[in-house]
């Protein structure tokens, strides 16, 4: 194996700020690691060729889940299995716990992260689509400054972000849905564990006071497009309408002619397509009998 | 490369061992510390075969570095039972043939284990998904499924647990 001669740094700090301060100094010369489930795949047969690393395992605050006035925000070190089983997420965000739970398997979901999912930004990335449909913003921080941004800038293309080298994914922000707000998960592949998605949908629904009108739609789709995207059509077709004078095919339809998918070892454009269609049927078919049974 | 020195507990033994840090933490426990039973397959997280307990959790040891692992208390397949008691997981994959090359068995009675310790009562499905990280490629999966019902039973009767199921 080839040595390197120049040293290789490894730092762990306690402290966020810590983190930036390392980040400014060794800007893209640093690789920062989480749960290393993406990082440590890419970097499989070059360990090497990483100078130096950071890594976050030991700052406490990034693996919290908090309830803050009216948003949830999770650190960007929460893991998968955090995810699935926090009862916080369950009760306002299901579909980004079934999301969760769906992806890898129990070694992959104990360490991988909601953070390194996002900064992967893989087109495929398992918890994106629920995320943009939750409408999730995320917290970025350097030791110059901070910002926040609505997940749909965030992706600019696929494993691209606006993430700068000096910039660490700090947390995950999200707006606490109102009581009468429905999800709906679906992701395809061709085995239950440890698959990349073909597909992926997260419909989440917002129904006015009276249950009846529907408030807000988010359809959101991965793998289906460079980034995950969002078919803000969908939202102009079903807000202001009753639940059940929808045309579940024709939305289904708009789904499908708004996506542009790849053909790739996964599935074709055409199956990917067919799917989309289907799926968005199957997804409004479930949240209407969520809703009809809700007391 | 420069080296660096991690502590960790790996099967109740407090070990000091000099590494760097590209190294995997699967590495830093075959050939620094010789513990062979944890196996490379893929080497990128989706086989199993190097499976390990840290810190409590079913880990993937190839897509940890070694610094990741210091401080933690590593369980490896040789600190499960020894030559003369076996766990009753063991027990089970032997009785129920659920052992052919070996390959994935290391793994294989990790993910078997924890799943048991979170969930004694297994079904069918939570079977299948507390081992869906590990691949056997003798495909011997239904008698890996009999050896943990078997193993499930045998514990839940150790342990007085309440009902018995089915095998």
């Amino acid at each position: 194996m080839h040595q390197r001669t120049v040293p290789c740094h490894y730092f762990a700090p306690q402290k966020t700020e810590e983190a930036l301060e390392i980040l400014s100094r060794y800007g893209e010369e640093i690789k920062i690691i989480a749960g290393g489930t993406d990082l440590l795949v890419q970097y499989y047969d070059r360990l090497y060729e990483v100078g130096s690393w950071l890594d976050l395992k030991n700052i406490k605050e990034l693996k919290e889940i908090k309830i803050h006035q009216n948003q949830m925000e999770i650190g960007a070190m929460v893991t998968h299995t955090q995810l699935e089983k926090s009862e916080d997420i369950k009760k306002y965000f299901p579909i980004l716990s079934q999301a969760a739970a769906d992806i890898g398997s129990p070694q992959i979901r104990n360490r991988g992260t909601i953070g390194g999912n996002i900064v992967n930004a893989s087109p495929a990335g398992d918890l994106l689509a629920p995320l943009m449909a939750y409408d999730a913003q995320f917290k970025l921080q350097s030791n110059q400054r901070e910002m926040i941004v609505p997940a749909e800038e965030f992706f600019v293309g696929p494993k691209k972000t606006i993430l700068k080298p000096d910039q660490l994914l700090t947390r995950i922000i999200l707006p606490l849905p109102s009581e009468r707000t429905y999800g709906s998960w679906i992701k395809i592949g061709k085995r239950k564990a440890l698959i990349i998605a073909t597909i992926t949908l997260a419909l989440v629904v917002e129904m006015a006071e009276d249950n009846k009108t529907i408030k807000d739609v988010r359809t959101c789709l991965g793998s289906v497009a460079p980034t995950p995207i969002e078919i803000k059509e969908i939202r102009k077709k079903m807000a202001g309408k009753n639940f059940s004078q929808l045309d579940f095919n024709q939305l289904g339809q708009i789904v499908e002619d708004k996506i542009s998918p790849i053909d790739d070892i996964r599935g074709t454009r055409e199956y990917r397509k067919d799917v989309a269609k289907n799926i968005m049927i199957n997804a409004l078919e479930e949240i209407g009998s969520a809703r009809r049974s809700y007391k | 490369m420069s080296k660096l020195i991690i502590e960790l507990t790996i099967n109740d033994k407090k070990r000091k061992v000099e590494t760097t840090a590209s190294t995997r933490l699967l590495d830093l426990i075959r050939d620094d510390l010789h513990l062979t039973g944890t196996k490379e397959g893929c080497g990128k997280g989706e086989c199993g075969a190097c499976t390990v307990i840290m810190n409590g959790e079913l880990i993937a040891s190839c897509l940890v570095l070694a610094p990741q692992a210091d401080g933690a208390v590593i369980t490896t397949i040789e600190g499960v039972g020894n030559g003369e008691n076996l766990d009753p997981v063991q027990e089970a994959f032997i009785e129920t043939g659920a052992v052919q090359c070996g390959f994935c068995t290391p793994g294989m009675i990790l993910a078997a284990k924890k799943l048991l310790e979170e969930n004694s009562h297994p079904t069918e499905g939570e079977i299948k998904r507390g081992i869906s990280g590990n691949l056997c490629r003798c495909t011997g999966y239904q008698k890996i499924f009999d050896a943990i019902n078997l193993a499930a039973n045998r514990l839940l009767k150790r342990d007085g647990g309440k009902g018995e199921k089915d095998v």
